[in-house]
């Protein structure tokens, strides 16, 4: 009778606790759609340039600081859009970024949490130093013979990213919550696929001039084309 | 039975908990009343690094607020009660934060704790000793595979290719908080935040400064145990202490002294390291000198008298209005006759009623004599036979001035053999903006020209002692020859 109650009873837990299990939307579901958004900036670009005064075998005589570049038609590159709200599992493709010329190559990476290969293509001294809340920051040296170094940015925020020895070194990594997004190339355009239909909400972030947000409406197997200008 | 078991395990730890719990509040309300005694003037009220004597201080007092402390033997962010503890006891080298021995061990345990009530996210897990390689003693075989990694990792970026500070990366340098940031001096271990042992300076390599651009190496290194040849290399650059010298001497030598700085006879002689000061008594005041330290090296003969100045600057500089630099100078300050009794002349360059004399030396200008009736009012001294050799590389210079011994003016110094003379420093890092009253400098000191002593000294008492021996031997035969 007793073991008969206790057998009972733990069904009974399970079958409770298992209402309560969140099963994620699985990732490419049918019905989802794409969306091309497209962020434009009516204003002048803000690119600085700064004298080189050292390695200028890998950095060249002249340093870029790239604040707002603005592309063909008005579209403004290195703004991550992505899709708020939704829920999704990472992505299996590894997050990386390089310093390359003394630059970091992509100025802007977006990544789901996880890994990022950070490498130096350049063989000189770099030093990965990161501003973040959330992420534990990092400041590690990279010298000419640590080609890579894998870190683990496991919460979702947008971190700084910088060079001590080369103080021009700007770079950002947006660590996103789940995969839909993307970040505009030169011309403004990003696509971000398989997107859950109906309405959603995309939000537009850029080092510069801030976020905007936009409403969407997604049908399933369409590409849904939306058309953001950043403010002033 | 077995439920009302484990209520009362819960319930006897969970009372076992509460009096550690009680013990850490006791501990910060106790450290609260030490720290607005004694810390809140400069790292103000809410421990935000904003007290009141914050902005005249270089580097810049500690934020505690944000919980980035740059002393850890942690591998993660958050320092242990101990380094916290050590760094209130021992204080930080080269700032502005003092040793706090005098406080009672407990009045600073508790200040430990409220420290960390100012960050408590930063402290909520436990935390992680950084484990570092297996020591390696110090060898050459060591210091010269640290001295490739430091090549290989290119440490002279920032620190310069000698450790000077004077690497190209220098000016750009910026702490998390967006001060500018000096990187440190390697050959003057003393000043090291952490403290000058090999040991600290491994941990230092390791786990990096926080809050600052030094990055943590132990990822970065070839092998585990270049940290340590690494640590082995830098101690190597320099002496654990400065040994500050009190009596400055000059050596007398029998032949001509050479005017290059680089010379051989100089590495024959003692280094006599004279620590500087900030000019503070005059307006425009000057807290953060760049020049700690000149090293003197001094040597006379019959004829002439020459000073080997040796002193850290990181860059060579000049007058530059667009810059708002200025040359680099140095001098030598002296009264201009010696006076029987102890007085001296105003140790600030003279004032009104006594002179000082000055052997100055600028950047690009070459050295004057100079009289001098307070720091505004120096005048150049005609007809002079003064000369100088300055020597800049790495971070470095090394200057040799030279002056005939004997002056034939009043307004001159006569050096004598024997004597002791006063003898004072000024220097001016001209690319730090410093000109005018804005210097480093020394009060009085005394230099004394040994008088020459002759070999008679190795050879006089050896005999006096054998023939001694033989004395007392004879003695000891004749003594017992009667028995």
């Amino acid at each position: 009778m007793r073991r008969a109650l206790g057998g009972f009873l733990a069904l009974a837990l399970v079958a409770g606790a298992a209402v309560f299990v969140h099963r994620p939307a699985p990732a490419g579901a049918q019905g989802g759609g794409t969306i091309e958004a497209t962020v434009t900036y009516t204003g002048a670009p803000q690119v600085e340039t700064l004298k080189v005064n050292k390695d200028t075998e890998q950095c060249g005589t002249e340093a870029k600081i790239e604040k707002v570049v603005v592309g063909a038609n008005k579209g403004l590159a290195n703004a991550v859009v992505s899709v708020a709200g939704l829920k999704g599992a990472p992505t299996a493709k590894k997050a990386e970024i390089d310093q390359h010329g003394c630059k970091f190559v992509p100025h802007v990476v977006a990544m789901t949490p996880g890994e990022i290969d950070i490498k130096n293509s350049d063989g000189i001294l770099h030093n990965i130093h990161t501003y973040s809340t959330a992420n534990p920051s990092i400041n590690k040296a990279q010298p000419k013979f640590k080609k890579v170094i894998a870190e683990k940015l496991e919460k979702p925020e947008i971190i700084k990213l910088t060079c001590d020895v080369h103080s021009w070194m700007l770079g950002w990594v947006a660590v996103m919550p789940h995969p839909f997004f993307g970040v505009t190339d030169g011309s403004g355009v990003t696509k971000i696929e398989n997107v859950p239909a109906g309405k959603q909400t995309v939000e537009v972030w850029h080092e510069t001039l801030g976020k905007q947000t936009k409403e969407v409406e997604v049908k399933p197997g369409q590409v849904a084309k939306v058309s953001i200008e950043m403010k002033k | 039975m077995r439920a009302l078991t484990l209520a009362l395990v819960v319930a006897v730890s969970l009372l076992a908990a509460a009096p550690q719990a009680l013990a850490q509040a006791a501990d910060a309300s106790a450290g609260k009343s030490v720290y607005e005694k004694k810390c809140a003037l400069c790292h103000g009220e809410n421990g935000d690094g904003k007290g009141p004597a914050a902005d005249l201080l270089d580097p810049r007092p500690r934020d505690f607020t944000t919980g980035i402390y740059k002393i850890r033997t942690t591998a993660g962010k958050a320092p242990t009660d101990q380094d916290l503890f050590t760094v209130i006891t021992r204080g930080m080298p080269g700032t502005f934060m003092p040793a706090w021995k005098v406080l009672a061990e407990k009045d600073r345990r508790s200040l430990v704790a409220y420290l960390k009530a100012f960050a408590p996210e930063r402290f909520k897990e436990t935390p992680k000793k950084q484990e570092l390689p297996k020591e390696v003693a110090s060898s050459g075989d060591s210091i010269k595979r640290g001295k490739e990694m430091f090549e290989a990792i290119e440490c002279n970026k920032c620190h310069g290719t000698e450790g000077r500070a004077d690497g190209p990366s220098r000016p750009e340098l910026k702490d998390d908080w967006g001060h500018p940031i000096r990187p440190a001096n390697l050959t003057k271990r003393w000043t090291f935040r952490g403290g000058a042992t090999r040991a600290d300076i491994a941990m230092r390599l390791a786990n990096g400064v926080l809050g600052t651009p030094m990055p943590s190496f132990i990822d970065s290194v070839e092998k585990p145990e270049d940290i340590w040849h690494l640590a082995n290399y830098i101690a190597s650059l320099g002496p654990e202490s400065p040994d500050y010298a009190t009596l400055l001497s000059a050596r007398a030598v029998g032949a001509p002294i050479p005017d290059d700085p680089s010379a051989e006879l100089w590495t024959r002689i003692a280094p006599q390291n004279v620590p500087l000061v900030g000019q503070v008594i005059v307006d425009p005041r000057n807290f953060n000198p760049a020049i700690d330290m000149v090293t003197l090296r001094a040597a006379w003969n019959e004829q002439e008298i020459a000073f080997h100045l040796a002193w850290d600057d990181p860059t060579q500089s000049v007058e530059d209005k667009a810059k708002k630099t200025f040359a680099d100078a140095v001098s030598l300050q002296f009264p201009p006759q010696l006076s029987a009794g102890p007085e001296r002349p105003y140790f600030l360059m003279g004032d009104s009623s006594d002179a000082v004399y000055l052997l100055r030396w600028e950047n690009g200008k070459g050295v004057v004599e100079a009289a001098a009736n307070g720091p505004t009012k120096v005048a150049p001294l005609a007809g002079g036979e003064v000369t100088a050799k300055a020597v800049y590389a790495n971070g470095r210079y090394r200057l040799v001035i030279k002056r005939a011994l004997v002056s034939k003016d009043t307004a001159r110094l006569t050096f004598r053999p024997g004597v002791f003379t006063p003898v004072a420093f000024q220097a001016w890092d001209g690319g730090a903006g410093e000109t005018g009253t804005r210097m480093s400098l020394t009060s009085w000191y005394y230099l004394r020209l040994e008088e020459p002593q002759s070999n008679r000294r190795f050879v006089v008492p050896p005999v006096v002692a054998i023939l001694t021996l033989v004395a007392m031997l004879l003695v000891g035969r004749v003594a017992h020859r009667r028995v």
